[in-house]
């Protein structure tokens, strides 16, 4: 039988950028109804105009077309409404009337402000759950702090013990902390769900990105709690395991992940090296010794994997019973036979100007017994103007153009007008060593996702 | 006992590691009745983790342990014996839901298949975390935290904006386990909500855990052949995001709203507003020494508390960088108290990091880990065995 787990959950998602979108797309993918909302004032407009099909903005509806908006919002319906209009709060209470989930990663003044705060949503809808998502917290002397991921993540402690001993603490460079803040909420969300499910009543959830970030190192904070010790940045050093290093291997900028968590994956290893005699070096004979003589064991490990190909060796080491595991690019992640294997990504449809596109599942959980299914692309800016107002709300088609005459809703979006695709900038960061420029990407994916792939 | 948010849902938690040990602590925490199924003697692994309490190796004294086991019962039995397998049996047909994390294939072998629980309990969610899925080619690699982060592709981009050719470094504490747990809570729990879903076996992949953290960077392959190996804010227009020293740490400065003007009203330079450094994204990033020889010397005579409270004022989003010992006195976590202080009979008073997420009605249960096997005879009461039958069962070795 085809169906969605989340079937006939009904979610708004005020949410914008990257943290709160991730938490919906979550949501989305577990077949909730996520309904979009953006202002014509103000569209979500970073990951809208952030990567561009092939560096190239269409010539039309450009806010349409970025690749990072597609990612994060696969799966929803978009309506525009500007909530700063009394006619816009309105027509929100009459679509939160008809919701379960209210979902919002504002600054923790702004709702409110509006006059839209959890108690007078409860006044419309007593049961509805309400979930904000800030960067640390609604209530506090800190509350309004101006945060970004940066800010959530230097602060959970997170950064501190990430890099090495001789470079300044490290952000994960991907977002990581908007993603924890993000699902975190979609956690919390269903959690009151089932609450709600099972007495009726709804309730209202304050998460702080930074503290849904604590929660993931909490085995580390342990030591101080307990102990009073500060763990310390360490690269890629394990306090209980050596060899555990990334080793340089063959080729451009290739590496591979190697842990070897007893003797036996040890003596494993010096077989496979050919330096059996490392075994019975007394440096080396057990893990405290290893761990004691790390550096010198890494640089022993490191002219062997330097000879050999990433890939190449990670089925060698397997082979051998040792968990090691190559560390992958972007490119070599959307190439990866296992990812495709087990239907990691799914190929989407954006239509003109775009084309098929793989697009990874941000709930990545295979349900037995349930037939998976793939989401609808991103909607496109007011898409679902019609569906939302008028079947939903039960608004008619001139009401619907009153609305846009008035400004309250709109179909075209402000945005930054000419073609800011950035490509000087990308360009320049490539060659100063900030990443790879694969020329013949689109050919690449045709290889492993079909020939259909990115024809616009 | 107040009400709880999971009040009444029964979770049985079979997992070794910690991805299945976190998913479960958040159905316990958030008030399910979880019991941690621990092989008897030595008990959960997590149990022999570090650190422990004034580093004593025992097993009821690890914060790993302790930490990621809140709330829930602990009864030691021997699923890999065939007696111990039927008792397993007489337990699920009492619960919601059974999270494992074993190899693929292993509870098979025992005897204990997702096929043969479902005929004893139709509506059972049973939940396995393994590092890569239950089929695939990598299904019986070998792998651990530090090996899955690296494969799902979050590793590559972990260098500093300002040396992209330096090693990759893994993101710190265990990151792939802890995001596969969460992934695994959500999964569990909406086939709990599901009112279609009849029983569901879920499949949880480690490594595509890590690969759904991506976020935007993902896209930069398929949309523009791009693969990063670091992330310049630049290209975001933000001028840095480097972490930059400071008097006492370490500070980020990511400026946001109050735009990069304001830093030069921070380092007490008003003149330096127009300055291209400030001004310009493409300055920062040709020459990254000027910007520093311009901001270091007044960051090092500041704290990052001094620098933050100023700049903050300023509408500047900057951040100290905190160390996991900084955190219990930050005055917001005080604030919201969010650490919390319980009870625990071998380690007396213990502080751990709390609540997620705070829900108004049915806030997040405080509670310790259990003792092993603290619960036997409450549990294995509770389905019918008679205080013989534990007799006979320890004596064997099955409890």
């Amino acid at each position: 039988m085809a169906y969605k787990i989340l079937e006939g959950i009904r979610i708004v998602d005020l949410t914008t950028v990257y943290a709160g979108p991730m938490g919906t797309r979550v949501l989305a993918d577990l077949g909730a109804e996520v309904i979009k909302i953006e202002s014509p004032k103000r569209p979500d407009l970073f990951t809208r105009m952030t990567a561009y099909p092939d560096n190239e903005p269409p010539e039309k509806e450009n806010w349409n077309a970025g690749g990072y908006f597609h990612l994060l919002n696969a799966g929803k319906k978009d309506i525009s409404l500007d909530l700063g209009t009394d006619k816009g709060k309105e027509i929100f209470k009459k679509l939160v009337k008809v919701s379960d989930i209210v979902m919002e990663n504002f600054s923790p003044r702004v709702m409110d402000n509006l006059g839209l705060g959890y108690d007078e949503l409860c006044k419309i809808k007593p049961d509805i759950i309400m979930v904000s998502m800030s960067g640390l917290g609604h209530y506090g002397p800190l509350r309004d702090y101006y945060m970004y991921m940066t800010g959530m993540e230097g602060m959970s402690g997170l950064t501190y013990i990430t890099g090495h001993a001789d470079q300044p603490p490290l952000l994960s460079n991907y977002a990581y902390g908007d993603w924890m803040l993000g699902v975190t909420g979609a956690a919390a969300a269903l959690t009151a769900l089932f609450y709600r499910k099972r007495t009726g009543r709804g309730q209202y959830i304050d998460i702080a990105g930074r503290e849904a970030i604590i929660v993931h190192i909490g085995d580390v904070i342990m030591d101080y709690t307990l102990n009073g010790r500060v763990r310390e940045r360490a690269g890629n050093a394990n306090p209980d395991m050596s060899p555990h290093e990334c080793y340089r291997c063959k080729g451009q900028d290739a590496w591979i992940n190697i842990a070897i968590e007893n003797d036996e994956q040890w003596i494993s290893l010096c077989k496979l090296m050919g330096k059996e005699e490392l075994k019975d070096d007394a440096r080396f004979s057990s893990m405290e010794a290893r761990i004691k003589n790390r550096d010198e064991l890494n640089k022993i490990i490191e002219e062997w994997t330097s000879q050999h190909d990433h890939i190449e060796l990670m089925d060698m080491l397997q082979n051998e019973g040792i968990p090691a595991g190559a560390v992958l690019s972007m490119k070599e992640v959307h190439l990866n036979p296992h990812l495709i294997q087990r239907g990691f990504f799914d190929i989407i449809d954006h239509g003109k100007g775009v084309g098929k596109r793989p697009i990874g599942k941000q709930m990545p959980a295979k349900f037995a017994g349930v037939e998976s299914f793939v989401p609808k692309r991103a909607p496109h800016f007011a898409e679902h103007n019609e569906y939302v107002f008028c079947e939903l709300l039960g608004m008619s088609k001139e009401e619907l153009k009153k609305l846009e005459e008035e400004k309250v809703i709109g179909t075209v979006p402000r945005f930054p007008p000419g073609r800011p695709t950035r490509l000087d900038l990308i360009e320049k960061q490539v060659g100063k060593g900030a990443g790879y420029a694969d020329p013949d990407y689109l050919n690449e994916l045709r290889k492993v996702f079909g020939e259909d792939i990115a024809k616009k | 006992m107040s009400e709880k948010a999971l009040s009444g849902l029964r979770v049985v938690d079979l997992a070794n590691n910690i991805a299945g040990s976190y998913c479960a602590k958040m159905f316990a925490d958030f008030g399910a009745d979880v019991i941690k199924v621990e092989p008897p003697g030595q008990g959960n692994p997590l149990r022999n983790k570090a650190p422990y309490q004034k580093d004593e190796k025992d097993p009821e004294k690890s914060g790993s342990f302790f930490y990621l086991n809140t709330n829930k019962k602990s009864i030691t039995l021997d699923i890999t014996n065939e007696k111990g397998a039927e008792v397993f049996k007489d337990l699920v047909k009492n619960v919601d839901v059974v999270i494992e994390d074993f190899e693929p294939g292993k509870m098979k072998e025992w005897g204990l298949s997702y096929e043969t629980l479902k005929e004893l309990n139709s509506k059972l969610v049973m939940t396995s975390i393994t590092w890569f899925g239950q089929d695939g080619p990598y299904r019986d690699f070998k792998a651990n935290n530090f090996t899955a982060y690296g494969l799902g592709g979050a590793k590559y981009v972990m260098r500093p904006t300002r040396w992209p050719d330096t090693r990759p470094a893994v993101l710190g504490g265990s990151q792939a386990e802890y995001t596969a747990g969460l992934i695994a809570y959500i999964a569990t729990l909406s086939a709990l909500i599901s009112p279609k879903v009849e029983g569901t076996w879920i499949d949880i992949s480690v490594m595509e855990a890590v690969s759904s953290t991506l976020t935007g960077i993902m896209a930069d392959y398929s949309y523009l052949g791009l693969s990063r190996r670091t992330l310049p804010w630049a290209i975001h227009g933000f001028p840095t995001q480097e972490n930059y020293p400071c008097k006492d740490g370490y500070v980020n400065l990511t400026p946001g709203i109050g735009g990069t003007q304001a830093i030069a009203d921070l380092i007490e330079k008003p003149e330096e507003r127009e300055n291209p450094l400030l001004v310009k994204a493409g300055a920062r990033v040709k020459e990254p020494e000027k910007f520093e020889a311009l901001v270091l010397p007044w960051l090092k005579e500041h704290t990052k508390w001094e620098i933050t409270e100023k700049a903050q004022k300023l509408r500047l989003a900057f951040a100290p960088i905190l160390s996991p010992g900084e955190l219990p006195d930050d005055p917001q976590i005080k604030a919201r108290e969010f650490f919390v202080k319980v009870a625990h009979p071998k380690m007396g008073e213990v502080t751990y990091p709390g609540a997620p997420a705070k829900l108004s009605e049915t806030p997040f249960k405080e509670g310790g880990a259990p003792l092993l096997g603290e619960h036997n005879k409450e549990v294995l009461g509770s389905i019918g065995y008679s205080e013989e039958d534990l007799k006979e069962f320890q004596e064997k070795g099955i409890i």
